[in-house]
């Protein structure tokens, strides 16, 4: 190996970024356009009774007023075609939409928009996904004939007999709330059909080649007359795998013959695009003296909102994370994805795994500070070891590193956080501190820790492939090399990753490497920037590829060109029955170490510093790892601490950022300690296995166990913000002063 | 956003004849904006007084503190004047918004900045807005009132304010009729079934001037947020008093964040009126400023929250 893999190459789309050069979907505008402008349905729940579109197609400079019957296909979804592009009959969430003003200016639409009178008749509306799962609840899809979305059940072992083993039962109930993915970028983008009749979508998403697959199915066309390709694109987190604005362009692009736009504002991309699930976690855990798990039950609810998007995946990778990446003989957990008329949840960045492990990260530390048995090593007893079984009876994929990331985590701890505690002169953890004038302090510090697991890909028997082509021109030697592979670059630094295996692979440098990978018609289809999995999944075909082209060139093939379809070991659906199968192919391990200081008088935390180590395998460039690293805690402290996004009754309270708050460069700890480790994945690219994820997995448990370590409290529901924190703290009083 | 048309001027004189029920005076634009954007206001006029020179100023002199309205935060905050004899103020000012938005935003668009409770701000026709119905009253209400001054609940949200009532400053009011000087802590009132507003400014009116008396020796703003920085108080206390031979005199006590407009603490204040405030004595005033507060169904925290803060400003003061 050379010393191109691991070092820190600059990005090539750095510069252009913080520059402005970048064009991203919304500078693709151009005067001629037609502008898009979505009438939204702002209520819940209702039966559409009328659309009257006359007063709209009336106003001057209206071009069309497209409704349900515009839509030749009207049902999509990345899983389950289950949401209509246009409502016709019924709309089921506020950001339903009902109909699309086709305009000459943003103005005009925006105006014409409002004069779209639609005429509706209420229906009830099931907000809580408890409430959903009543017999006699209101139906979101009344065909569906209940709002049970999917059902998952893992089984392994019998709970009844591990509980009864167990020297100590503990029961828990835990909540999170939705996350807003808040990228840079709201969704914009343009449509038109091109000289060779071909209907051209540029804009920002996850999957090409899932995006092509969608608009050429609601506009009946076959796939090769469906192009799009992406622009710079403005950070995803899982919020543009689902469809948003990309079919509403190519629709009215398509029906009209001209080429369109549509930009929306942040409180459209607010209302208009999926969420994290929020999901409720009820469990009981059991335990000998000796400190084994014997058995978890569990039963996980997540509010899947109106439409199906990937619930169901998400609900499976949270059951199946239930217990965390501890090896429990006796599992029970029965997931639940639910429709409600609350917004559709979908992808982000975990995808249910940090959910499902804020609650077993904190069972893990509740049982063992219950069985006297330090936190760390109550998990090294129980933790993931090679050949672990899984909760669906089968052993883990090789390469299980769960222990050797946690064992380094302490050790980082042990020597940053006591070197901290001597350079700053701080009182040991968790003790009161006295101030200048003898007050007692109201500023605790505690330090905690949680390990976090994360599968690499898709699970459950989803097809999982990458293509890449591979293309050596040159005459003597091998000059240069196209690479062509449809993966999203969607700010990881996935074009320069698979870039540099390219040129590791073929032995050339960078710059001779030619990347091709934003147009669907030019790219093969490399499968989603999601679940982790381009640097394992495209980086790996683009290796295969690269190999491959070589041994074509040494046949003197001029060009030589390769393509290959990579495809890891095959995972199993999910069965009912014996739930016993092979979930997954590839996983992330992580643990992090955080010290946080909790104001006893307003209930605010902060986080003063986290380390967060992980197993990537290989840094292909570890620059960028380290980035996503400290990034990713970025959002994870957000989600664990203040992001609370908040409905009432199927209405959005928080479509703006001064009321979803953000973290600040304030909320960041003063240190962030990124610590990779390069344990070989044997499935990927120079043993790369991905990273971008996992730091947001364990990061609002450690945040708990650490305000538990400096006050005595465990939150339970996320996020932890300042009210909770001071609720809890008058509740411990309360117990104080009142005694059993 | 409903088309209007927009004036400019170059002083305070020219403003006067031009305000009316229809017309309202531009000045930061960082409430008025976002307001006439989410079509909440929809003013046929807007009277551009950014360029009206002789509103913009501070002043220190004997008789205290004079602050022209279209002084930005950021000016107050930077003031050394207002940092060392003020400093309440200052805070306040400091603690609101991010500095772009204190760049633009006035002390007097600030004092008349609406009502952020996510229904008024949002698609809802509630009682604030002219209807029926308070939804907070019986819906999400985390951030609002624990005071309970009007049939609507949204909580009056600038920081400034809060201290300028606790400095006992007074605003400088011209209207047709020639100018009138009132009490911030009277200028700021509930609503009412007839005034759908959180402030007295009759439509024809404009703030001029802010003056705020010779200041105490001490004073102090602590407000508590849902982040590090930049965001709406949960909750906040300005105190201001005469520490004198260690004991405080005078002393002012408001709370920010909890009601239609701050309110003054005054059994609170008459609890520590000239006595030596021991920590005890803070815990105590925080219980006393608190009594008459009932919380709603989501904003429980509250009352620890702002009884907290009071004590810890009172502590504050004491420490200097």
């Amino acid at each position: 190996m050379t010393t191109l893999l691991g070092s820190s190459l600059p990005r090539p789309d750095a510069l252009g970024k913080v520059t402005g050069d970048a064009r991203y979907p919304g500078d693709l505008v151009r005067p001629g356009m037609l502008q898009l402008k979505v009438v939204f349905a702002g209520r819940p729940h209702a039966r559409i009774v009328a659309i009257e579109t006359s007063a709209a197609l009336a106003y001057p400079g209206v071009v069309a007023v497209l409704t349900a019957g515009d839509v030749p296909y009207n049902a999509y979804g990345l899983i389950d075609a289950d949401q209509p592009v246009l409502c016709g009959d019924v709309v089921r969430f506020e950001g339903d939409k009902v109909a699309l003003v086709v305009a000459e200016s943003q103005e005009i639409a925006a105006a014409a928009a409002k004069l779209v009178a639609i005429t509706y008749e209420n229906l009830p509306a099931v907000t809580d996904p408890r409430a959903a799962l009543a017999p006699d609840a209101p139906l979101v899809h009344q065909h569906h004939g209940s709002n049970v979305l999917g059902y998952v059940p893992i089984r392994k072992g019998d709970t009844a007999h591990g509980l009864a083993e167990a020297d100590i039962v503990l029961e828990g109930e835990f909540s999170t709330s939705w996350q807003e993915h808040a990228f840079l970028q709201p969704e914009a983008g343009i449509a038109f059909v091109d000289d060779q009749g071909r209907l051209v979508v540029e804009t920002a998403g996850q999957w090409l080649h899932e995006d092509r697959r969608q608009i050429a199915m609601l506009l009946n066309l076959p796939v090769e007359q469906v192009v799009i390709r992406y622009a710079t694109i403005g950070g995803a987190f899982g919020g543009r795998e689902d469809l948003s604005i990309q079919h509403l362009a190519a629709l009215a692009a398509w029906k009209l013959r001209q080429p369109v736009a549509i930009v929306w504002s942040r409180e459209e991309s607010m209302i208009g695009h999926h969420k994290r699930h929020p999901i409720s976690v009820r469990c009981r855990w059991g335990a000998t003296n000796e400190g084994k798990i014997t058995a978890v039950e569990a039963e996980v609810i997540a509010d899947g909102g109106a439409y199906a998007s990937t619930s169901i995946e998400v609900t499976k990778v949270a059951a199946l994370f239930a217990t965390g990446c501890y090896e429990v003989p006796n599992i029970s957990v029965d997931g639940y994805a639910v429709y409600t008329n609350n917004i559709p949840a979908g992808a982000f960045r975990g995808f249910g795994a940090p959910q499902a492990q804020f609650a077993s990260e904190i069972m893990v530390t509740r049982l063992a500070h219950a069985l006297g048995i330090d936190p760390v090593e109550l998990r090294r007893r129980n933790i993931y070891r090679e050949g672990s079984i899984e909760p669906m009876q089968e052993p883990l994929p090789p390469g299980v590193s769960a222990l050797p990331v946690l064992e380094r985590c302490v050790t980082e701890a042990q020597a940053r956080f006591q070197q901290a505690a001597r350079r700053s002169d701080d009182h040991a953890p968790g003790t009161t501190t006295f101030g200048t004038n003898g007050i007692t302090s109201h500023l605790r510090r505690g330090i905690g820790i949680a390990c976090g697991i994360k599968n690499i890909g898709y699970s459950f028997g989803f097809p999982e492939q990458a293509t890449a082509t591979v293309e050596l021109h040159g005459t003597g030697t091998v000059e240069h090399a196209h690479v062509r592979v449809g993966a999203a670059e969607v700010g990881q630094g996935t074009h320069l990753a698979l870039g540099m295996i390219a040129a590791e692979t073929i032995g050339l440098p960078l710059d001779k490497i030619v990347m091709i990978t934003d147009d669907s018609s030019e790219a093969p289809n490399a499968g989603s920037a999601s679940a982790s999995r381009l640097t394992l999944m495209a980086g790996r075909a683009v290796q295969d590829a690269a190999v491959a082209a070589l041994l074509a060139w040494a046949d003197e093939e001029r060009p030589a060109q390769a393509t290959v379809q990579f495809r890891p070991p095959a995972t199993t659906p999910l069965d009912p029955i014996t739930t016993a199968g092979r979930p997954n192919y590839a996983y992330g391990y992580a643990a992090q170490a955080v010290e946080v200081e909790v104001n006893t008088l307003t209930g605010q935390v902060q986080v003063l510093r986290v380390i967060s180590v992980h197993d990537v395998g290989k840094a292909i460039n570890r620059q960028q790892v380290e980035g996503q690293i400290e990034g990713c805690v970025a959002q994870a402290l957000g989600y664990a601490l203040m992001e609370h996004f908040q409905m009432r009754d199927g209405h959005i309270l928080t479509p703006h950022f001064s009321t979803y708050l953000l973290p600040t460069a304030l909320d960041m700890p003063t240190e962030i300690v990124p610590v990779v480790l390069e344990l070989a994945d044997p499935q990927g690219p120079y043993g790369a296995r991905g990273v971008a994820e996992m730091p947001l997995v364990p990061l609002a448990p450690a945040i708990a166990a650490a305000i538990h370590d400096a006050v005595g409290v465990w939150l339970t529901e996320q996020p932890m913000t300042p009210e909770r924190v001071l609720m809890a703290l008058g509740a411990q009083q309360t117990k104080i002063e009142r005694p059993g | 956003m409903q088309p209007f048309i927009h004036i400019d001027v170059a002083n305070s004189e020219e403003v006067i004849p031009l305000l009316d029920a229809r017309s309202r005076p531009l000045a930061g634009g960082t409430d008025m904006l976002p307001l006439m954007k989410e079509g909440i206001v929809a003013p046929e006029r807007l009277i551009n007084i950014k360029r009206a020179g002789d509103l913009r100023y501070i002043r220190a002199d004997e008789d205290g503190l004079h602050i022209g309205a279209l002084t930005t935060l950021d000016e107050l905050d930077r003031h050394p004047d207002v940092r060392r004899d003020y400093t309440t103020l200052a805070q306040a000012a400091a603690e609101a918004a991010s500095p772009q938005l204190r760049n633009m935003a006035t002390l007097g668009g600030n004092l008349l900045q609406q009502a952020r409770c996510w229904y008024y701000r949002g698609d809802f026709h509630c009682w604030l807005k002219g209807g029926e119905l308070c939804h907070a009253r019986d819906g999400r209400n985390e951030y609002h009132a624990i005071f309970d001054q009007s049939p609507c609940v949204a909580v009056y949200p600038s920081d400034p304010p809060a201290a300028l009532m606790a400095l006992e400053a007074n605003l400088r009011i011209v209207g047709p009729q020639g100018a009138r000087l009132v009490p911030v802590a009277e200028f700021l009132q509930p609503p009412s079934a007839e005034r759908r507003t959180l402030h007295t400014l009759a439509p024809n009116e404009l703030i001029v001037e802010v003056h705020v008396p010779k200041g105490p020796s001490g004073s102090v703003y602590l407000k508590a947020m849902d982040r590090a920085t930049w965001a709406y108080a949960l909750a906040s206390v300005a105190v201001a008093a005469n520490i004198r031979d260690g004991r405080a005199h005078n002393v002012r006590i408001v709370l920010g964040a909890v009601s239609n407009r701050p309110i003054r603490a005054l059994a609170a204040e008459e609890l520590v009126e000239g006595q030596l405030i021991t920590p005890e004595l803070a815990r105590r005033a925080g219980e006393t400023a608190l009594a008459a507060a009932r919380a709603l169904e989501h904003n429980h925290y509250k009352l620890p929250l702002t009884r907290n803060l009071v004590a810890q400003a009172l502590r504050d003061i004491m420490a200097g």
